[in-house]
């Protein structure tokens, strides 16, 4: 057995668990996070999709250990109590979810893409969701999604008072 | 007559004018009001109600997007075991011996099942030719040769690998057109490998030909296809004291499910509580049971709900995929295009088991023709039996395939004739009132407004 | 998947020490993509995975005296976003964009690309065509090899068991040289290679000819391979769609691929003829740019 802290969603979690254990199967089954899917186990799908440290990662692709001592976010981690976030809003809104198996993993990756890139253009959200493999929706509208979310994100930032003017 | 009530003013209850006040202490909503009911509820054809062109989120997106939906793997029962099936690996074989023995004597493994315990070993929609676990005839390499539950997935995996299977293999035929050879090895023996035909009739193609300017043949054929919803076949076993089985299932047809089993356990059918649960996406192939028998069974061993989830290798080779068909189509036209004549040869590639293949094969015939008003058509069609992963249910059943054929075939007399392939299309398509090949005759009829709509969308007549 | 160890390797000789202990039981996990999807599906019979990826000493992307030094663990994703790669071989960072997707990238690492060492890898041929080397640990110590050295077959490379990729290095001579990859595969995401092939060559400035050609081809042979005869053909020619076009052709007939359930043999012959003149013309158009950028 290996013992693993990882902070999840922003809480310090504990396991002790087989090494060969996943960080996909640690957070569904220890951590009782059951957002993350499994799809396939291989890493093509990404229904399993986590951040890790900022990155996307397949979860089914690491193992518990290289995911200790490090921050993991998972669906769970993205609305609060007070709102959904505006990236599974958009999703909602833009009937991007049909069975919506694919879609923790497809949200969690477009989190990621907006953490690096507030304004992405079609070619950006393509790539970005391109381990994100969907047979319900053909794609379209969750790059509309994307397209919305980006947008009330860029207005919500832009709306935040600025406090460096402020305190001259 | 008009001073009979209508039925809806007398059914409509008195409200309690207390009810309609919001009970704001406890932030109640209002009970609804009463609206007024509209005269008639009969939709008329070709008038929009309403609710058409609205717009309106899925009631289950908001689950989605918050990783809250329960899909089965999602679930947990106490003291739940997991269950693998072992998978045949040969395509045509008979089993001559099963060993268990090193798998159930793993610590770990709560119980192993094989074919021979199943009380009904058959099922399926319309013939009942498919084994739960096969015994002792394997048809395919993905079918299931035996089962573990055990305490966790790891250890069940490994419990496969410890058992034996013996099997003495069999010739095997993997192409429909071979398989319907009088010496072809027999999928079934002795029954022939050609289990379903139809025939459709209208008119009278033989004239039709004989009056054709031009008869186009053409052979198409199209390749199986796995519907590969993200979310895997997955279900749960349990009984409960009282010996009622409760079954939590990706399975869309629960009556269906519950009549299987039924029928596979020699369980009568108010035993048996089927729960389809939300499913990540199944598009026909979630349409049948597959291993629900085989954890009911292992559950009731244990004494323990069983869980099994298949892997992506078994979604597929254990599941059911699209018919792969081979089609020849004739058609006569006259040199204008107009089509006076088709006849349609269609063989379908069944797999192993029967499945939804009569369905299919059914809507195939009816369908091959095409949206065309054709007055002479002759649609034979045949489903054939091969050592493959069995075709069923995937969404279109048969009308992808033959749509395939008869648009290429459409777009290569367009050629020959030189005629706009748009122009050809609306010289031949329905209209209002046009029969079907089946006689039925059709009304909101919209073929040709569309075609010319999606031409002008797309720019039709710009292309170069 | 089958039960096995795991340790975090506290620093390279750790990591040998625990390789050259437990031999073929030991694996190497770094990004960790290919490695599980093997343990998953194989009968592994492993005993200890040493996980490799914390190790700062291997990763980095940096300039040093010899060369361009590229950490065995930096990420497709790092290559991908490294201004000095972007700069001076934006090849190289083409062929990390064109492995797997977003996911795969973040974790996979360069070094586990080259040591699966499967033939259609992405990142070997436009390496080969910068005539990269390879640092390793073993027992022994440190050793540097060029990088055709360490592809001995499919899945093999000439690293004993107890060997360790520690970087690639690609000389300084090379700086800059224009180069380009090109792939094709039956997707646009998270596709294998039918045929990959990289370009990489100088341009001689008066008479617009072929300076130093290399050619470097994947996926048609049992491991990544130069096309000699191709790079003797364009050496010294002058530089034209015929010419490249031609050393397409000459590089399809040095290859040896195989038919199987993607593509046949002689459409894969097809396309290396197509991806090594597109590769050339790519690379001369880089080559053209750069001459424009330091025109004033």
């Amino acid at each position: 057995m290996i013992d693993v802290t990882i902070v999840v969603n922003g809480e310090t979690r504990r396991a002790s668990v087989p090494p060969e254990t996943t960080l996909l199967k640690l957070l569904r089954e220890n951590f009782s996070l059951t957002g993350a899917k499994l799809g396939c186990d291989v890493g093509d799908c990404g229904a399993c999709t986590v951040i890790v440290d900022g990155m996307a990662v397949n979860s089914c692709l690491m193992l518990a250990g290289q995911a200790n001592g490090r921050s993991v976010t998972t669906i769970e981690g993205l609305a609060t109590r007070d709102r959904l976030h505006p990236i599974q809003k958009a999703f909602e809104d833009n009937g991007a979810l049909q069975c919506g198996f694919c879609g923790p993993g497809a949200i969690m990756a477009t989190k990621a893409l907006f953490d690096e890139n507030s304004d992405p253009n079609v070619k950006d959200i393509r790539d970005a969701l391109s381990g994100s493999l969907c047979r319900c929706t053909g794609y379209t509208k969750m790059i509309e999604a994307v397209q919305d979310a980006a947008r009330i994100l860029r207005a919500e930032a832009a709306a935040k008072p600025r406090q460096l003017e402020l305190s001259k | 007559m008009a001073d009979e009530p209508k039925v809806l003013e007398r059914e409509r209850p008195v409200v309690d004018e207390a009810l309609l006040r919001a009970n704001t202490d406890q932030n109640l909503p209002a009970v609804a009001r009463r609206e007024s009911v509209p005269d008639t509820l009969v939709p008329q054809a070709r008038q929009q109600t309403g609710a058409v062109g609205q717009r309106v989120t899925r009631t289950d997106a908001r689950q989605h997007g918050l990783g809250q939906t329960r899909y089965i793997d999602d679930l947990s029962l106490p003291r739940m075991l997991y269950a693998r099936i072992k998978r045949a690996g040969i395509a045509s074989a008979r089993i001559k011996r099963i060993d268990t023995s090193a798998a159930e004597a793993m610590p770990g493994v709560m119980a192993v099942l094989v074919g021979s315990e199943i009380p009904v070993n058959s099922f399926g929609p319309m013939l009942q030719d498919q084994p739960v676990l096969a015994d002792p005839i394997v048809r395919h390499a993905g079918d299931g040769v035996a089962a573990v539950a055990a305490v966790t997935e790891q250890i069940a995996n490994e419990a496969l690998e410890k058992i034996v299977v013996e099997y003495e293999p069999l010739p095997a035929v993997f192409d429909p057109v071979e398989a319907m050879r009088d010496d072809a090895h027999k999928v079934h023996a002795p029954a022939s490998n050609i289990y379903i035909s139809k025939v459709i009739r209208k008119g009278d193609v033989a004239k039709g030909f004989a009056k054709s300017d031009h008869v186009f043949e053409g052979r198409f054929s199209t390749q199986m296809v796995e519907h590969a919803p993200i979310e895997p076949h997955a279900a749960i076993a349990d009984w409960d004291a009282n010996g009622r089985l409760t079954v939590w299932a990706t399975n869309g047809r629960i009556t269906l499910a519950r009549s299987d089993l039924a029928r596979t356990l020699m369980l009568p059918l108010n035993r048996i509580r089927a729960i389809g649960t939300i499913v990540g996406g199944s598009f026909g192939g979630k349409n049948e049971i597959s291993q629900e028998p085989v954890l009911a069974l292992l559950s009731k061993k244990t004494g323990r709900p069983v869980k099994g989830v298949f892997t992506r290798t078994e979604e597929f080779i254990a599941t059911t995929t699209r018919h792969p068909f081979v089609m020849e189509y004739k058609t006569g036209v006259t040199k204008d295009g107009r089509i006076l004549a088709r006849s349609v040869q269609l063989t379908l590639d069944g797999g192993a088991y029967c499945s939804w293949t009569e369905t299919a094969l059914g809507k195939a015939c009816i369908l091959a023709a095409g949206p065309y008003r054709i007055d002479n058509i002759h649609c034979e069609a045949r489903a054939i039996y091969t050592n493959k992963t069995m075709a069923g249910a995937f969404r279109g059943f048969g009308a992808p395939q033959v749509c395939f054929a008869y648009e290429s075939q459409m777009d290569d007399i367009a050629k020959a004739l030189g005629i706009d392939p748009l122009e050809i299309r609306l010289r031949n398509v329905f209209a209002e009132g046009s029969p079907s090949p089946t006689g039925q005759v059709l009304h909101s009829v919209v073929v040709k407004e569309s075609l010319l709509q999606a031409a002008a969308r797309f720019g039709w007549e710009a292309r170069s | 998947m089958k039960a096995f160890g795991y340790v975090a390797a506290k620093d390279v000789g750790h990591a040998v020490a625990l390789l050259g202990e437990h031999g073929a039981r030991a694996k190497v996990l770094a990004g960790g993509t290919d490695l599980l999807v093997e343990l998953k599906f194989a009968a592994h019979g492993l005993k200890i995975v040493v996980d490799i990826s914390r190790l700062a000493e291997l990763k980095g992307i940096s300039i040093i005296d010899e060369g361009l030094r590229i950490g065995a663990l930096a990420t497709h994703a790092d290559i991908m976003r490294s201004p000095i790669i972007g700069d001076m071989f934006p090849a190289l960072a083409d062929a990390a964009h064109s492995i797997g997707a977003v996911q795969t990238r973040n974790l996979g690492t360069l070094g586990g690309n080259l040591i699966t060492c499967v033939p259609s890898m992405d990142s070997g041929p436009t390496l080969m065509a910068l005539d990269a080397q390879v640092t390793y640990a073993d027992g022994r110590g440190h050793s540097q090899v060029p990088l055709a050295e360490l592809f001995v077959a499919p899945r093999k490379t000439s690293l004993g068991p107890d060997g360790l990729l520690t970087a690639i290095i690609i000389p300084k001579a090379n700086f800059a040289k224009p180069a380009a990859f090109q792939k094709f595969g039956l997707r646009k995401g998270q596709a294998l290679a039918l045929v990959n092939a990289a370009a990489a060559f100088w341009v001689d400035q008066d008479k617009n000819s072929f300076v130093q050609p290399r050619i470097a081809l994947g996926a048609v042979a049992p491991t990544v391979i130069r096309a000699p005869r191709a790079e003797a053909f364009l050496e010294g020619k002058a530089i034209t769609d015929e010419v490249m076009a031609e050393a397409g052709r000459i590089a399809a007939t040095e290859a040896k691929p195989i038919s199987d359930f993607r593509a046949s043999a002689g459409y894969r012959r097809d396309l290396i003829a197509v991806l090594t003149k597109r590769a050339l013309q790519s690379a001369y158009a880089r080559a053209s740019n750069k001459v424009r950028e330091s025109v004033p």
